[in-house]
């Protein structure tokens, strides 16, 4: 009997302190998050019940509409560079013959352990619109398409989106790698036999069996994406005016500088439904069935 | 012979493109970090220095104060790893390995954190962290990362744990082993390998990360590497070459990390994808 008690004693002393810690820093917070979204609050007086005033508000105001659109133009640019270029090129990093695999996906990932500063200050200097990297190629070939690239109305989310997708493309890159190491060998030397090219040998069967793998890889790139803060508050810090702006970032401002913490609150809110809208579809989308070889 | 030529192009020719396109803005970034912004901007831009400049590199010691942020950064950095591998240890055991009715459902409630993001809960957090009075000391930002990386830490701790056979713990109670004797003496020394990824790659992201200490931390002395960067670049953010010096010194640390354990990260990385989405 006292055997199966110091067990038991055990069992809380093994998972309590973890389980606490995490709901009061992690999941407690977030009901807060919802909670105080529903208030006028500056973080320090009694905060105000006020309904859906927040709410309405972020609807009336145009940073959030920017917000929302530059939200989802980084998602895209993840999706389609960290993704899209990430499978072609597990691809031909799979193909056995290829010389120096490992040379290849060390060097992708290499970015992956900078610090966003460091990345982000780095593409401030490549985008330099003077004599920055970009433009100085430009200028090499003789190509007319120099321009303040973060500066521009049309070219500034792009561009600091681009810097995000560069620097975690190889996470992307050996998630999608180890996947299509781990499909079995036969599949592929029955399709040989039957003389499919390689491309399309990879189109029916690489891909669809990736579709686990690609569920993951694709909540991390957009719930990425919709959550960028950090490249715009170094490189361009929301601007010029709002064109660099993210709902993270309204939410940083209203909160931190101006001391609206209910309506920065609304903002956060609106994010993590954006986050689950997007999950959920993702999930429902995507490899219904289960895969099993 | 020509069809395997030109397969051969075609393979190398883009791999070596996007390879250029990963590395060269680094090797970019160390050859401007020895120039001064005339090369950098016009007379020399793609090329190694003209003349090595090594006086951006004192700059980098003598004005601005590098040594004191990396050492926040470290002690920052290693604090999160202890006690993330503390915590996720015993939980994964207990969940992995122990008989209880809510074992599931509780390691289902920690993993969902590798889905939340951390800017969410910022502001609660902020106001938190200022009640418990942890302001001005180095667990304002330990806190927060160790809660968040407890979901990672769990899922690779957890498939480790999974993965061990039954018979160790059947075999250490028969010779009258305690449950602690046989986690931290047999269980904890079997998972090495997991402790090794679980480690590196949170003490990359406490190294790297920057929202949560640009919230948290005020105190210029408790400073960690991303925020000293920041200031660097307000401070003196016309000299390039300095600021160049300053982002590969703090850089530095994170690829030796890298390259020396690139096995363990991408293991870590894999095994912790397998969790639903």
């Amino acid at each position: 009997m006292t055997s199966k008690r110091s067990y038991n004693i055990a069992l809380l002393v093994f998972t309590l302190p973890t389980l606490l810690f995490f709901t009061v820093i992690v999941v407690y917070p977030i009901l807060q998050t919802f909670q105080k979204s529903f208030f006028d609050w500056d973080g320090l007086t009694p905060p105000t019940f006020i309904g859906f005033d927040n709410y309405v508000r972020l609807l009336d105001d145009s940073d959030f509409w920017v917000s929302l659109k530059n939200g989802l133009i980084f998602a895209l640019v993840l999706v389609v560079y960290q993704i899209g270029l990430g499978t072609l090129l597990a691809i031909a990093l799979s193909t056995k013959t290829l010389r120096g695999r490992k040379f290849f996906r060390t060097s992708y990932f290499v970015p992956v352990v900078l610090s966003g500063v460091v990345v982000s200050q780095l593409w401030i200097a490549i985008y330099n619109a003077d004599g920055g990297l970009i433009n100085s190629l430009f200028r090499l070939f003789g190509i007319q398409y120099e321009q303040a690239w973060l500066s521009g109305e049309h070219t500034s989310i792009w561009a600091i989106a681009f810097s995000g997708a560069w620097h975690h493309l190889g996470i992307q890159l050996v998630l999608i790698y180890t996947a299509i190491k781990s499909i079995p060998e036969q599949l592929y030397e029955a399709a040989t036999i039957d003389g499919a090219p390689f491309w399309k040998m990879h189109w029916k069967i690489t891909i669809p069996l990736l579709s686990e793998t690609y569920k993951f890889c694709l909540v991390i790139a957009i719930t990425g994406g919709l959550n960028a803060f950090q490249n715009m508050f170094v490189m361009t810090n929301g601007g010029p005016g709002n064109i660099s702006y993210t709902l993270t970032f309204m939410m940083y401002k209203a909160a931190f500088r101006s001391g609206e913490y209910g309506y920065g609150s609304a903002a956060a809110a609106v994010l993590v439904l954006e986050c689950l809208l997007f999950t959920i579809l993702i999930n429902k989308y995507i490899a219904r069935e289960k895969i099993s070889y | 012979m020509f069809k395997r030529l030109a397969v051969r192009a075609l393979t190398y020719g883009p791999l070596s493109f996007f390879l250029l396109v990963s590395l060269y803005p680094l090797i970019w970034l160390l050859f401007y970090s020895f120039k001064d912004n005339e090369e950098i901007f016009s007379t020399n831009v793609f090329g190694i220095p003209g003349e090595w400049r090594w006086e951006n590199y004192s700059n980098a010691f003598g004005v601005f104060d590098i040594v004191a942020y990396f050492k926040n950064s470290l002690i920052v950095s290693i604090g999160t790893v202890v006690f993330t591998g503390f915590l996720a240890l015993m939980f994964s055991y207990a969940a992995a390995r122990m008989r209880w009715r809510f074992a599931n459902i509780s390691r289902i409630y920690m993993t969902s954190g590798m889905f939340i993001p951390m800017q969410i809960i910022l502001i609660p957090l902020l106001i938190l962290v200022r009640d418990m009075h942890l302001q001005n000391s180095y667990f304002a930002v330990i806190v927060p990362y160790v809660a968040f990386q407890l979901s990672f830490a769990t899922i690779i701790f957890y498939a480790f744990f999974r993965s061990l056979p039954y018979e160790i713990e059947e075999s250490a109670a028969i010779d009258g082993a305690s449950v602690y004797t046989t986690f931290f003496r047999i269980m904890v020394p079997l998972v090495k390998p997991a402790i090794a990824s679980v480690s590196i790659f949170v003490f990359l992201f406490a190294w790297n990360e920057f929202l949560v200490a640009l919230i948290m931390i005020s105190d210029n002395a408790l400073k960690t590497l991303p925020l000293g960067l920041l200031y660097f670049q307000t401070q003196f953010g016309s000299d390039w070459g300095a600021m160049g010096a300053v982002m590969v010194i703090s850089t530095i640390p994170t690829i030796v990390v890298y390259l020396l354990f690139s096995e363990q990260i991408e293991k870590a990385l894999t095994v912790s994808s397998a969790v639903k989405g």
